[in-house]
């Protein structure tokens, strides 16, 4: 990438700019170095501290790690058809399909959401190019909650674990069908353009001269992929650090009280970080809790966790990120004890 | 993070995917079995990016402009933690979840028998997986597993208190983020070793009223053999040998 056998210091003018072409050399060296040293702490780490053989750091580690290769394919996916939607969809494909009134193009995007097979890390970076490309971002967030949830594997998976309680699927359907609606149209009512700004930035939006939309594409998914994909880590290590340090005994002192136990497993949802498709399965083991509580489990669960956090602030921005998702996990429990209320 | 480092982190997340769902068993302690060809698809993927971001470079590496052509996207620094799981799945995969995450569970419940109890197959020891165990005596009216002798696998979870173990197996739907803990409280022998795989054999530990939910899922143990960790080690089924 550099000519390092350039003639140098010809004239003051030509030492500047050679000087700037070492240095990414340079860098780049470092950074290799970085990665060794990382590799070599990597193998010999383990045999200097004996902590690292700790059950619990062993157990934490683990988990992390479940985590992150389970969600690796969805994110890929998800990165995969972003980069795609990019670089090969029209851009005025998405506004003539939605409904021109963003009204209406809000509830149209959340059902589109069953299209997506597959659990909640693929549906971010689609939702993120959806905006760059365009679409109304309430109509966006819309398809963002709603596909992890309605999507028809993991209803399936949600019959699956609940055998002869056909409700429970139904009931999950509208809670979060509601409640991607209802976020949508909140957005169109209070959110600010602003908190989006890291996904605005000019100068990465859909298919630019100079580059064949192969290498667009390319280009678009590896970043979008090593972007998602640190933030991907970040929330598996929260989640792993609950699901660790937490007994899963301490939830039985919650069962009690039927308002506590729904804000209980809501939360629950959130610091588990369990993928969309298990989710369900959890939960029809959470016995001892009211239906309406695992409901709100599972409606809260693909919308708000600390894995989507650390994700959508890595795409959407950190004002943005905190702000959708107090709101979503306040909807989504209002959903859920209204549509528990009335099916279960 | 400078467009080599990216191609070095693609290339070792995608060798880490195939090492650990090609080439060996390693996923099998963190994400269920059909998630293996959706990884190894991944980690072919990651690999070809690399490549493909390898020999672009080399092919136009004469190109001075090029270097300003991509890098207005600048792959934010939180990238560099890709590193961890790639290098981890590489070099030193942590272990399976075992006693320490099985003693600190609450035992899974196990769902109610609607159908009513087929009669038990004649074998004895007669192979019961520890679900079916926990079912038959809590919830079979015909006592039937009373008067049987049966066998049991599972990896040894110390009780804490007062020297007693369990037998357990740690079952995921998912990944071991979901993981649920089943145990058999065992009687009659000293705890071994935490984590060891053990086939037992012997009979129900009268406790409670057999057939009811007061019946403690327990087991005087006859003999306990040390076996090889089952291929299908979460789930809890009766267990494959490792071939």
């Amino acid at each position: 990438m550099n000519k390092a056998d350039e003639p140098v210091g010809v004239a003051a003018v030509p030492l500047g700019r050679a000087v700037r072409r070492v240095r990414p050399r340079t860098l780049g060296a470092a950074l290799a170095l970085t990665a060794a040293t990382a590799a070599a702490t990597a193998v010999l780490l383990p045999a200097a501290a004996p902590w690292l053989h700790h059950p619990a750091v062993q157990a934490w580690r683990t988990v992390c790690l479940a985590i992150t290769v389970q969600a690796l394919p969805f994110l890929l996916l998800g990165t995969a058809l972003s980069g795609a939607i990019n670089a090969f969809v029209p851009a005025d494909l998405f506004t003539r399909v939605l409904p021109e009134r963003a009204v209406l193009a809000v509830p149209v995007a959340g059902v589109a959401g069953a299209v997506l097979p597959g659990c909640e890390c693929a549906s971010v970076p689609v939702a993120g190019s959806l905006i760059r490309r365009g679409v109304t971002p309430a109509a966006a967030f819309a398809f963002l909650l709603s596909a992890p949830a309605i999507n028809p594997v993991v209803l399936t998976a949600t019959a699956v674990a609940f055998p002869g309680d056909p409700a429970m699927v139904v009931a999950r359907l509208l809670a979060s069908l509601a409640t991607a609606a209802v976020m949508g149209w909140l957005w169109l009512w209070l959110g600010k353009e602003e908190w989006l700004r890291p996904l605005l930035r000019p100068g990465h939006t859909g298919h630019r001269h100079g580059h064949s939309r192969w290498t667009e594409f390319r280009l678009g998914f590896q970043h979008d992929f090593l972007h998602a994909g640190g933030f991907l880590v970040l929330g598996a290590m929260a989640a792993a650090t609950f699901n660790v340090t937490v007994p899963r005994s301490v939830l039985d002192a919650f069962t009690g009280s039927a308002w506590l136990s729904v804000l209980f497993l809501a939360a629950l949802a959130v610091l588990l970080a369990v993928c969309s498709e298990a989710d369900a399965f959890v939960a029809a083991s959470l016995t001892g809790f009211s239906p309406t509580a695992r409901l709100a489990f599972l409606v809260v669960g693909p919308m708000v966790d600390l894995k989507l956090i650390a994700l959508q602030a890595g795409t959407f921005g950190r004002a943005f990120a905190w702000r959708f998702s107090a709101a979503t996990t306040v909807v989504a429990i209002a959903a859920s004890v209204l549509t528990g209320g009335a099916l279960l | 993070m400078r467009r080599p480092v990216q191609t070095l982190l693609l290339a070792l997340t995608g060798a880490g995917l195939l090492h650990a769902a090609l080439f060996t068993d390693l996923y099998l302690r963190y994400v269920k079995a059909g998630l293996r060809p959706p990884l190894i698809a991944s980690g072919a993927v990651l690999l070809l990016l690399a490549l493909a971001q390898a020999a672009v470079r080399h092919r136009l590496s004469g190109d001075p402009g090029h270097e300003h052509g991509h890098d207005h996207t600048g792959t934010p620094r939180v990238a560099w933690l890709l590193f961890l799981p790639a290098l981890s799945l590489l070099l030193y995969a942590p272990p399976a979840l075992g006693a320490y995450t099985a003693a600190r569970a609450s035992s899974k419940p196990v769902a109610a028998q609607k159908k009513g109890f087929a009669p038990l197959p004649a074998a004895s020891p007669l192979p019961l997986t520890l679900t079916d165990f926990t079912r038959r005596v809590q919830q079979d009216r015909s006592r039937a597993v009373g008067s049987r002798t049966v066998r049991l696998t599972g990896f040894v979870t110390p009780a804490g208190e007062d020297g007693g173990w369990y037998l357990t197996r740690i079952i995921f739907t998912c990944c071991a983020a979901d993981s649920q803990t089943v145990k058999v409280r065992m009687y009659g022998t000293e705890a071994p070793p935490a984590d060891t795989w053990l086939a037992v054999t012997g009979t129900w530990h009268p406790h409670g009223t057999l057939g009811t939910g007061t019946a403690q899922a327990a087991l005087d143990v006859r003999e306990a053999t040390p076996v090889a960790q089952p291929v299908n080690a979460y789930t809890d089924d009766l267990p494959l040998t490792p071939s």
